[in-house]
């Protein structure tokens, strides 16, 4: 996974659960943590030069204001920016993936058009129609019900646009068949927004991992470019089932999104 | 010629070990002369990215009580192909597959840069990664659903082959039976009656029929396979379990005004332990306790159900009024040590605002590895990150972890070991080299380690053999070997073999040598261990009185003063940080219990006893760094006069991070004076500590609290308690003169503890 500025970021810890909650990392941002950067474990040497000879002087104190002294009206401004700034502010370098934006910021700031439903949900279809010549009904029936949960969670509107951002990454590598790049987004996914996906991801992860072992004939149809799939061995009778309806190519962008019947 | 500071650094590089005194007094009676004994702290796995595991088997010395490893110390006769033991001084012939072996012809183990090698080694059929979850479900419904969150991320970081279990628990304890089939049943437990693991067992049907009667005799690991419809593998089971998650409820039995809800834990753990025993003993496996409150009923209660009576404090402790404490303590132990006998390791993850029974459980993780972590809710970051870092991985794509650790030291005849403390238990193993005089957990020289981290460190402590009248003779060097055998997390055995020596120096010609040998950072941390450890079961007055009366005799032995002269008194350099250690040590709230519960005693210590050295110093004597406009950020004193108007301060204590805006910065801020362009670099002030805190906050486990605050601010209280009170309410006497912050405390500062140190160091009836 390319280190997108969308999977990297902080938000603030729970505060209203526990006093002093430290802000959570996104998955993106732990995994990016390269070799770490110099540590802050220096101590100062004590001040007393009769404790010990070699000892440095005590500390040089900078004049300022006298703590106890009354609170004056209004404070004299810091330094302005004229002046040069002070050498290495910081004691590390900034992180090499450039600064960490909050949540909001980083979501906001993408330009990106709207990824597709459709496009998403027919890549993991035909996914798992290739895997049902090999795998168990019984699980193939469970990761069907799973892509229909999320398929209807995106389609009535549920899902954020960073899972759905990294839904469509996770189609696109699943299409190219880069299983280890595809199971590392269904991982940050788990990390960082797992109340929105928890319930269909299990599914997806297991679709990951059973498509990885399928032989390269079973996988053709994965590259196909996008139309729709006639599934096989359509289980239950769904009337909700929307895929039957989308035979127009998932290019379309003024394909009508289906109304959100959400059965789950 | 590198200096010590240099080699120091070098071998904990390299070999992972920091030692007290690196050189070695040569006589029993001088050792115990330099106050400080012998000893090291060795941190068993500590990651080393540039050392390649080999492939083969360790070469052993044939002595049968000394099958020390081959290494770079022994002595070798490459033309007979015969090395000597540099132990025992056996000699051996090569084994037929060294035949090869010359001058320049060498095997790694026997080039200097390989003092610690890894070997991967077959035993046994490669064995799964075992975690066994065990669920408190008295819980908020907002804690539940984010703890069961949690559990249902978590299967996505494990590896598809790793085998999982659940067992939950409220009034009753349930162990769910995990299949793909997509039919729920689970085994219910009553939680007021204790069980043995052999009812445990057939209750389970995890017995064969011939063998029920055999008592104590684990079923055969062919059957646990099979029979194991508790414990499955994730890629099997994942799907059904992430769905048996996302359904749990909160514990069903009413819970009436003014009680406590009635938790199992107790019976919970005795059910984990006796099925883990009973299917995969001698396996690493790991069992996660996840609890929102105290056990109270059955086994293992900590306190009753009645609301109206607190659970134990200290101050019933020192009454002897905490009824079920010992009773419960008792309990657990002994869960802990069955478990430690089967290579299974305890966490425990204990989210709630009040006291949860840490101090009667910790023993659970103390004797086998495992973490304790301690939160308010399941509900925040510092539970949620803390628990996402057990699972993560190294450079090479593997978990941080390691199970069934032993490690064993082996000595020259010059040393005995007297003991280790650290997350272990003893092996009982009486070797030559295992002296009389305990120190931590004595009277063997293996332990076993049943679940390690790359920063699980023990504390390892010696005695010389020699007598005074027989001192070891100059020239020599003295030897440790460290064995590590485990279970890593890719399946594989491996064993880990650190070799090292110190030179040997006579104490009364040499002491000024001895003296600049002193590593005053590793001594610090290995007599705040042995504190530690000595606080478990004596008065806090006690220990603190021993550790005073140890650095007094130290700064006697090497301070440099006229007799009855406080003001002539010096140390070298090699000490200098030492008392100041000590100084904080004492307040630390590892010695000190006042304002800790019993639990958050336990688990400060529980940390304390298992850190490499840089985070053991950083829990001793916390760091704390300025940033201002006069230069980049330094270090400076943990002191008040460091709280200055123009500064911020950023404070480690390892479990919390402070950042401190100082008065005048925390008012430019109010001002918003870094919003203006023309303040750019105000801005670029106020993120440099923000950043270098988020350096930490990325890797430290657990978790810290974070507390930004500035001056005035309530809680500026954590560093305000954690700095030395040079300047307090009695001594204000620079008025007009830089000060600092004063802090409203009688404690005894720095100077003060000094001037009573130097005065009992240089008195001549002390």
């Amino acid at each position: 996974m390319d280190s997108n500025m969308d999977d990297m970021y902080m938000k603030p810890g729970n505060q209203e659960r526990g006093w002093n909650d430290p802000p959570q990392f996104s998955y993106g941002l732990q995994m990016a943590r390269g070799p770490q950067r110099n540590l802050l474990n220096k101590r100062a040497a004590p001040p007393a030069s009769d404790w010990y000879p070699g000892a440095g002087a005590p500390p040089p104190f900078s004049p300022s204001p006298n703590p106890l002294s009354p609170p004056r009206c209004g404070v004299a401004p810091p330094p302005l920016h004229t002046a040069p700034p002070p050498p290495g502010c910081m004691a590390t370098p900034p992180p090499p993936s450039g600064p960490i934006r909050s949540q909001k910021e980083a979501e906001s700031s993408q330009p990106e058009s709207e990824p597709d439903v459709q496009a998403v949900v027919l890549v993991l279809k035909r996914a798992l129609a290739a895997c049902r010549r090999t795998v168990r009904d019984q699980v193939c029936n469970d990761v069907e019900k799973r892509l229909r949960l999320l398929e209807d969670g995106w389609r009535s509107g549920r899902l954020s646009l960073p899972v759905r951002r990294r839904m469509d990454a996770l189609a696109q590598e699943l299409q190219a068949c880069h299983w280890d790049t595809a199971d590392e987004i269904h991982r940050s996914l788990m990390v960082d927004h797992v109340t929105e996906v928890s319930q269909w991801m299990v599914g997806v992860k297991r679709l990951i991992s059973e498509t990885r072992n399928l032989s390269p004939e079973l996988l053709e149809p994965l590259h196909y470019p996008a139309e729709p799939v006639q599934d096989p061995t359509e289980p239950d009778q769904d009337p909700t089932e929307p895929d039957q309806d989308h035979t127009e190519p998932d290019q379309d962008p003024a394909e009508p999104v289906q109304d959100p019947v959400s059965p789950s | 010629m590198a200096t010590y500071q240099e080699f120091i650094q070098q071998n904990e590089d390299r070999d992972g070990v920091r030692f007290s005194w690196n050189l070695w007094p040569s006589s029993r009676l001088e050792a115990t002369r330099l106050v400080a004994p012998v000893s090291c702290l060795f941190t068993p796995l500590k990651e080393r990215p540039d050392l390649p595991p080999v492939q083969y088997e360790p070469v052993l010395c044939s002595r049968a009580n000394c099958k020390a490893v081959l290494n770079p110390l022994c002595q070798v006769d490459f033309r007979a192909k015969i090395w000597a033991c540099n132990f025992c001084f056996q000699r051996n012939p090569f084994p037929p597959s060294y035949a090869g072996i010359s001058e320049v012809n060498q095997p790694a183990e026997l080039m200097p840069q390989f003092s610690t090698i890894e070997y991967i080694v077959q035993r046994g059929p490669p064995a799964p990664l075992i975690f066994l979850y065990v669920v408190d479900t008295c819980l908020e419904e907002e804690d539940l659903q984010a703890l069961k969150e949690s559990l249902q991320m978590s299967l996505s970081l494990l590896p598809p082959n790793a085998l999982v279990g659940l067992i939950t628990f409220g009034r009753m304890v349930q162990v769910h039976e995990l299949s793909c089939e997509g039919i729920a049943k689970s085994y219910v437990f009553r939680g007021t009656k204790d069980l043995s693991a052999k009812q445990i067992q057939e209750m389970l049907g995890l017995m064969k029929p011939a063998a029920a009667g055999n008592q104590g005799r684990p079923a055969a690991p062919q059957d646990a396979a099979a029979s194991c419809r508790f414990l499955q593998p994730v890629h099997r089971v994942d799907m059904n379990l992430t769905d048996l998650l996302g359904e749990l409820q909160r514990d069903p039995w009413p819970v009436p005004q003014g009680k406590r809800p009635l938790r199992s834990t107790g019976v919970a753990l005795t059910v984990a332990v006796g099925l883990l025993e009973g299917t995969f003993p001698n396996t690493g496996a790991r069992v996660m306790l996840f609890i929102g409150g105290p056990p109270t009923q059955g086994p293992g209660m900590v306190v009753g159900d009645e609301l109206k009576t607190p659970i134990r404090s200290w101050h019933d402790i020192q009454k002897d009024n905490a009824r079920h404490l010992k009773k419960a303590t008792k309990y657990y132990e002994a869960l802990a040590n069955r478990s430690a006998v089967n290579g299974h390791n305890i966490d425990i993850y204990a989210c709630a605002l009040d006291q949860t029974g840490l101090l009667e459980m910790k023993c659970l993780s103390n004797l086998t590895g495992g973490h304790i972590v301690m939160g308010d809710s399941f509900n925040t970051s510092l539970f949620k990150q803390t628990f996402q870092r057990v699972f993560s991985k190294d450079y090479n794509g593997d978990f941080r972890m390691a199970f069934g650790g032993v490690l064993e030291v082996k000595t020259s005849r010059e040393l005995k070991v007297c003991g280790t403390i650290g997350p272990c238990v003893s092996l009982n193993s009486k070797g030559s080299c295992v002296s009389e005089n305990e120190m931590g957990i004595g009277g063997t020289s293996q332990w076993k380690v049943c679940s390690l981290t790359p920063s699980t460190t023990l504390g390892i402590y010696f005695e010389v053999v020699n007598q005074h009248n027989a001192p070891v003779p100059q020239g020599g060097r003295g030897a440790v070997q460290f064995v590590t055998q485990y279970q890593h997390s890719n399946t594989q055995k491996r064993i880990r073999v650190t070799t090292i020596a110190r030179n040997w120096a006579d104490a009364q010609s040499q002491i000024q040598h001895i003296e600049s040998s002193f590593d005053q950072e590793a001594a610090a941390v290995l007599m705040a261990r042995l504190g530690v450890f000595r606080a478990e079961s004596e008065e806090g007055p006690d220990v603190l009185r021993w550790l005073d009366r140890q650095l007094i005799r130290l700064c006697q032995k090497f301070g440099q003063f006229n007799k009855d002269d406080p003001s002539s008194f010096k140390l070298s350099e090699s000490l200098s940080l030492y008392p100041q250690f000590m100084f904080h040590l004492r307040r630390s709230p590892f010695l000190q219990v006042f304002n800790n519960s019993p639990d958050e005693s336990s688990y400060y210590r529980h940390h304390f006893v298992r850190q490499d050295l840089t985070q053991s110093l950083i829990m001793i004597q916390p760091i704390l760094y300025s940033y201002s406009f006069h230069g980049p950020p330094e270090p400076v004193l943990l002191d008040s006069s460091s709280i200055l108007p123009d500064r911020i301060l950023l404070m480690d204590t390892f479990f919390q991070l402070v950042i401190y805006h100082g008065e005048t910065i925390a008012q430019w801020r109010k001002a918003g004076y870094q919003e203006m362009a023309e303040y750019e670099n105000f801005k670029q002030l106020l993120q440099a500590p923000l950043d270098d805190a988020q350096e930490i906050l990325q890797t430290r486990f657990p978790m810290p609290r974070y507390i930004d605050t500035e001056h005035g601010g309530s809680q500026a209280r954590f560093l305000l308690s954690k700095v030395n009170p040079s300047q307090t309410h009695n001594n204000l006497y620079a008025w007009g003169q830089e000060t600092g912050a004063p802090i409203l405390t009688d404690d005894v500062s720095l100077q003060v503890f000094m001037d009573h140190l130097k005065k009992l160091a240089v008195s001549s009836s002390a």
